[in-house]
């Protein structure tokens, strides 16, 4: 995408996100906080007020409908051109720091304890852009047949990894309930499977790194 | 451990070409021609192809399997 595209769209989204913010402010001072709160839309009768709320939810649901088609058209540009799918994508090893998004999980032991909830221990996933860091390193790599094999090994052998952990721990799991407590039991399968699945996205890419780097240590120019 | 004789070293250095110049006449990284030439790694058919074509000498010649 051209710096100016970029621009534009960034400048769009800034709009819908400013036009939301608005239309929500108008309606919690001046229309009873209609379509802010949960409603009854069995019941719901059209006023004149409810139309900045309309309008701009509909502008912020055009834009990310909008969004994702430039980005599928993109995507399927690149995959087009030969010079960009014959390298790796450009990826500032400094992402991997997204890995640190991964301890949100720790936050479903909180919200269990308070409401019940245990959805976020799906983001223990997080851990997963760890891998990041690595694929960073890689980045802009000319991906040669070696290159490729090498990537089918690294998937290969994260793959198998992942799922003998999945299976040894839910072999163990399923012996009886943890702490005598079914809800228990499957919290723990949910962290088990998170992390497993966050493990398997980082090995990916840190055993696509150790097979390439482990073969630059060897070499030297003839 | 070989499971292969790879004479690709001589060849190349009797065309006179690096490993860089090799490497970007039949599209693969140096490393790839480094691994090679230690004969760790088993190449294609194809690419065994193109560096026969590229050093001038017959594929058996290059890659000797016992």
């Amino acid at each position: 995408m051209k710096k100016n595209s970029v621009r534009v769209w960034v400048g769009c989204g800034i709009f819908c996100i400013a036009a939301v913010l608005l239309s929500v402010w108008y309606a919690v001072t001046f229309n009873d906080s209609r379509l802010v709160v949960l409603m009854d839309f069995e019941s719901y009768a059209f006023t004149p007020r409810d139309l900045p709320m309309i309008v701009s939810i509909l502008l912020a649901c055009v834009y990310v409908l909008a969004l994702f088609i430039r980005l599928f058209i993109s995507i399927g540009k690149k995959q087009r051109d030969p010079a960009a799918s014959n390298t790796t994508r450009r990826l500032n090893p400094k992402l991997g720091l997204l890995g640190l998004l991964g301890f949100l999980g720790f936050a479903g032991f909180w919200t269990y304890s308070i409401t019940g909830d245990v959805s976020p221990f799906v983001f223990l996933l997080f851990f997963g852009f760890f891998g990041f860091f690595y694929e960073g390193k890689m980045s802009g790599t000319f991906m040669d047949e070696r290159f490729r094999e090498n990537a089918v090994r690294a998937q290969l052998t994260s793959y198998k990894i992942t799922f003998k952990i999945t299976l040894i721990v839910l072999i163990i799991l399923c012996r009886g309930k943890l702490f005598g407590s079914m809800e228990y039991t499957l919290m723990a399968v949910i962290i088990v499977l998170s992390l497993t699945l966050a493990l398997g996205i980082f090995l990916q890419e840190y055993l696509l790194y150790r097979y390439d780097h482990d073969d630059h240590m060897e070499e030297g120019e003839a | 451990m070989a499971l292969f004789e790879c004479r690709l070293k001589k060849y190349r250095q009797l065309k006179e070409l690096t490993q860089e110049q090799l490497a970007a006449q039949v599209g693969v990284r140096r490393e790839t021609i480094m691994r090679l030439e230690k004969a760790q790694y088993n190449p294609s058919l194809k690419l065994a192809i193109d560096i026969s074509r590229a050093v001038e000498a017959p594929i058996e010649e290059l890659f000797i399997f016992d």
